[in-house]
């Protein structure tokens, strides 16, 4: 076994090597740096959510006041949904740059709206976050092979080899102490920036033990990988740099090949409505309306709301609660397609998660977006949440609309926010 | 001339002796070709599916039926982007940022559907893209073949003997140098057929002919920074460790250090936020959709005047019109004013990750190459812009028609019955004032003067390799 003192020993002798130590340090810096970066997102990302929130309410008071009917007072009055970054969002951004965090919806046909993104800069998504994860899953690989490819043959020429092996006490464990002191060294080096960005949002002791584990498992799994194709019964002619190449080859592999080769393969594989076709189809079967009887919106709107069957009689052309249940039958007209949208980038991100097993790296940071909920799983159940606190807004409106009642400021008190009450129906029915 | 010749002849000869070069070498033109291909089967896929989006929504709008114009101005319309001939290089933000927009009255959508919104989400660090490969991939190849070009020498005691021999420094250099461009130019050949392909298709020569110069430059920067270090290193180990940190620093770290300080330095409020303030302004503009809105009180007063009329009954024009035309305008000056501004600022956050490029030649050949390709965030604005453009012209065609094609008294009375509803429609023959769609990128000098500070980084780097290799030359040890 190895044993402390031995561990103490290397790390002595560690700290005498310019070379590594200066790496030592540039790790410690990107980590610092990566964690900088991502608390600073978050922190602008919360306090967006919060001005936005202020300015919301406002200005939906704003509008309602000016309103003298339930119709008008639901077409002028805004929304806000967002869904927050969790504490531990800075260490993995995740897909939060691409999908959305943030929509205003009011009580239109959903499919009309949900798709407007208020994206990120796309030129900065495409040049891609350097966040903490993009640091464990790419590049923690290439530290671990820059710092252990060259082991022995380090020693060799730097001509102390013989005499290491005489007093080492067995040559194996020699070695092992020695990459294990540095892998750890490595560790403590990314993870103390880490552990301070976690006390400064207060992520939660499971969340902060799963992402140490996701770590501590990656540098694990390269420090075998390097010792094993660095081993010298594999590779005793190999020079440092044919050993490291090689590693590199292992690296190009899981990091970029895998993924990109079953990228085009699941893109063929799945196959997705185009989701310009889903607003079309909405857009068509809203415009639709003013030009069929109404009858027939009536028809399809009391297939899914039966409870109104005896209050669709009209006195004029156009009245709200004709006009909204054409919007709700957009919605159900477009639902297929829709659904099958959202099926297809769930299914893909399903396919994903198995491609990901045999990629480490991806799975490194599949994981920690999961742990952080900046997946593409928790983006879903963002947009879920909205479309059911939108049809909330439905619940809520249909029956001032249908039952004709004396318009009050009062009754629109008792309308839904989102994030209240709302977010526990959710999670119950998960 | 000919020992120059001879030392690039013999390094090629080493290379196909230790196979490990050979395998690099054709590892890495086999991946670009198959992504060069796999690319340019995609994106020319999506380029018909666009074009055929296109021309669908244009025959539908014109083959409604009979409506009340503003009907139509609600109806909307979807306008796609086509992607630019040498995208099969260098996709840029494209799978960023949406591809079409709804337009319709009163509102300024955002592009939706981006492509990564519906990925498997793998493909955020690295792609299929040939530019990815060529800038991030093809300095590894260069690296892992060229490393120990010089220390390889020292060690067998080779370089001493050529030394003797009256070769100078200068000439092993050279040869040396030429060798590595060698299987940097292999590795570019299969763009550079693309890049002339691209030019079959549609893009000027004198675009293609600086976007290869550029990825030149490019391969030549990291032949010039390989041979240098392995130059100035006394072991291979070293020279190898050296530049693998080199090639982590410059293609991996830097571009997205650059992207991260961007997002914190110069934090955007976003769409949302903007459109609170937008929304402001607009509120004071009134709503184009009541013509008794105090807001409209001048024109309509305006408008008696010039008509020498009492009431909006008499005008011989229709008076809803005539405010949706004008409303419409006010707006949309607002809603420009605002996406100028936003475009500004995704235009300085991008600008302060491209600044970049002077700490890195990948930055700066990847700003290169997406703006000269016309895959960048100012294509992309000019696709928002052209956008706009189109659907303010429908908007105000349509409300023409409103103002002039429909009587005043039926339209008011347009509520009252399914009988007066039907009047208060105008003939579908009015749906052909939309006109045509189809987006091309900026012209090509425009996007070689955008991308112009980038070519400079380039350059710049190109002489950093430069004032190298001859400090390398120099202080070349045996």
């Amino acid at each position: 076994m190895i044993s402390f003192s031995d561990l103490k020993r290397e790390a002595a002798f560690l700290s005498k090597q310019r070379y590594v130590v200066f790496f030592l340090l540039v790790a410690l810096a990107l980590s610092i740096f990566s964690v900088w970066s991502g608390v600073a997102e978050t922190r602008a990302q919360i306090d967006t959510i919060e001005r936005l929130l202020e300015k919301d309410a406002i200005d939906r008071e704003d509008a309602l006041s000016k309103q003298s009917d339930y119709g008008s007072a639901a077409y002028y009055s805004f929304h806000l949904t967002y869904s927050e970054p969790s504490p531990m969002a800075f260490a993995a951004m995740g897909q939060r740059d691409i999908y959305p965090w943030k929509h205003r919806v009011r009580m239109l046909a959903i499919e009309g709206q949900i798709y407007e993104t208020d994206a990120d800069n796309p030129e900065l998504s495409f040049l891609g976050r350097f966040d903490f994860a993009f640091l464990i899953s790419v590049l923690l690989p290439l530290f671990v092979i820059l710092l252990l490819h060259d082991l022995r043959s380090s020693e060799r020429e730097a001509g102390r080899f013989d005499l290491l092996i005489v007093t080492a006490k067995e040559e194996k464990q020699l070695w092992l102490s020695r990459a294990l002191t540095m892998s750890l060294a490595l560790a403590l080096v990314l993870l103390i920036p880490f552990l301070i960005g976690v006390l400064v949002t207060g992520a939660s002791a499971t969340e902060i033990g799963l992402m140490l584990l996701v770590v501590l498992g990656h540098l694990g799994l390269w420090t075998i990988i390097t010792l094993f194709i660095g081993n010298p019964k594999r590779s005793s002619s190999q020079s440092s740099a044919r050993i490291a190449s090689r590693l590199l080859a292992v690296w190009l592999l899981f990091t970029v090949l895998i993924p990109v080769g079953s990228d085009t393969v699941i893109n063929e594989l799945v196959e997705s409505p185009s989701g310009g076709e889903i607003v079309l189809t909405q857009r068509e079967a809203v415009n639709d309306a003013w030009d069929v009887p109404f009858s027939e919106t009536w028809r399809a709107f009391l297939a899914t709301h039966p409870e109104w069957e005896s209050k669709t009689s009209m006195n004029s052309q156009f009245e709200w609660k004709w006009y909204y249940a054409f919007q709700q039958v957009g919605d159900q007209k477009a639902a297929e397609l829709s659904h099958g949208y959202r099926e297809a980038t769930q299914q893909k991100d399903t396919v994903a998660s198995i491609v990901a097993l045999f990629s480490p790296p991806m799975l490194t940071q599949r994981l920690m977006s999961s742990i952080a909920g900046t997946n593409i799983s928790s983006s879903l159940a963002y947009e879920q949440r909205v479309r059911d606190y939108h049809a909330s807004l439905r619940s809520f409106y249909y029956p001032l609309l249908f039952n004709d009642g004396e318009f009050s400021h009062q009754a629109l008190s008792g309308m839904p926010i989102f994030g209240e009450s709302q977010a526990n129906e959710a999670e119950s029915s998960d | 001339m000919s020992v120059i010749k001879q030392i690039m002849w013999d390094e090629w000869r080493y290379w196909q002796r230790t196979r490990l070069a050979i395998t690099v070498i054709i590892t890495g033109v086999v991946l670009i070709v198959a992504s060069v291909i796999v690319n340019a089967i995609g994106i020319q896929h999506a380029k018909h599916e666009r074009e055929h989006l296109q021309h669908a929504a244009e025959s539908r709008f014109a083959e409604q039926p009979d409506r009340h114009p503003h009907r139509m101005v609600h109806y909307g319309h979807y306008v796609f982007r086509t992607p630019s001939p040498l995208s099969i290089i260098e996709p840029g933000v494209d799978s960023f940022t949406g591809t079409s927009i709804f337009l319709e009255g009163h509102r300024q959508n955002t592009a939706m559907f981006a492509d990564q919104r519906q990925s498997s989400g793998l493909t955020r660090f690295s792609s299929l893209a040939p530019s990815f490969l060529v800038q991030v991939l093809a300095p590894l190849f260069i690296v892992l073949v060229g490393y120990a070009s010089i220390t390889r020498e020292k060690e067998a005691g080779t370089l001493n003997i050529m030394m003797t021999q009256g070769v100078s420094k200068r000439h092993v250099l050279t040869g040396k140098l030429f060798a590595l461009l060698g299987a940097g130019l292999l590795l570019l050949l299969p763009m550079i057929l693309a890049s002339l392909w691209a030019s079959f298709r549609g893009e000027s020569s004198l675009v293609t002919g600086s976007y290869i110069v550029g990825y030149l430059l490019y391969i030549l920067v990291w032949s010039g920074v390989v041979l240098g270090v392995s130059a100035l290193s006394h072991k291979s180990s070293a020279s190898f460790a050296g530049l693998i940190g080199l090639w982590v620093v410059l293609c991996i770290l830097v571009p997205r250090i650059g992207s991260s300080t961007a997002a914190a330095l110069e934090p955007s409020p976003g769409k949302l936020e903007a459109d609170f303030a937008v929304l402001e302004e607009l509120r004071k503009l009134g709503d184009g959709h009541n013509a008794s809105d105090p807001a409209f009180e001048q024109l309509k007063s305006n408008l008696l005047a010039q008509y020498g009329v009492e009431t909006v009954e008499e005008l011989p024009i229709n008076f809803r019109g005539t405010v949706a035309q004008y409303s419409e305008k006010k707006l949309t000056d607002v809603l420009n004013d605002f996406a100028e501004i936003r475009m500004q600022e995704e235009l300085s956050q991008a600008q302060i990750a491209r600044h970049f490029g002077w700490l890195s030649p990948a930055v700066a050949i990847r700003s290169f190459s997406m703006i000269v390709a016309g895959t960048s965030l100012e294509t992309h604005h000019r696709f928002l812009r052209e956008a706009e453009t189109l659907r303010f012209e429908f908007v105000q065609s349509l409300n023409k028609v409103h103002q002039d094609k429909l009587d005043y008294q039926v339209d008011m009375n347009r509520s009252k019955s399914a009988e007066t509803s039907k009047a208060a429609r105008v003939d579908a023959s009015n749906w052909s004032v939309l006109s045509s769609f189809s987006f091309v990128p900026e012209a090509g000098g425009v996007r070689l003067v955008q991308g112009g500070t980038y070519g400079v980084q380039l350059l710049f780097w190109f002489g950093v390799v430069v004032l190298f290799l001859n400090l390398a030359m120099r202080r070349m040890s045996e």
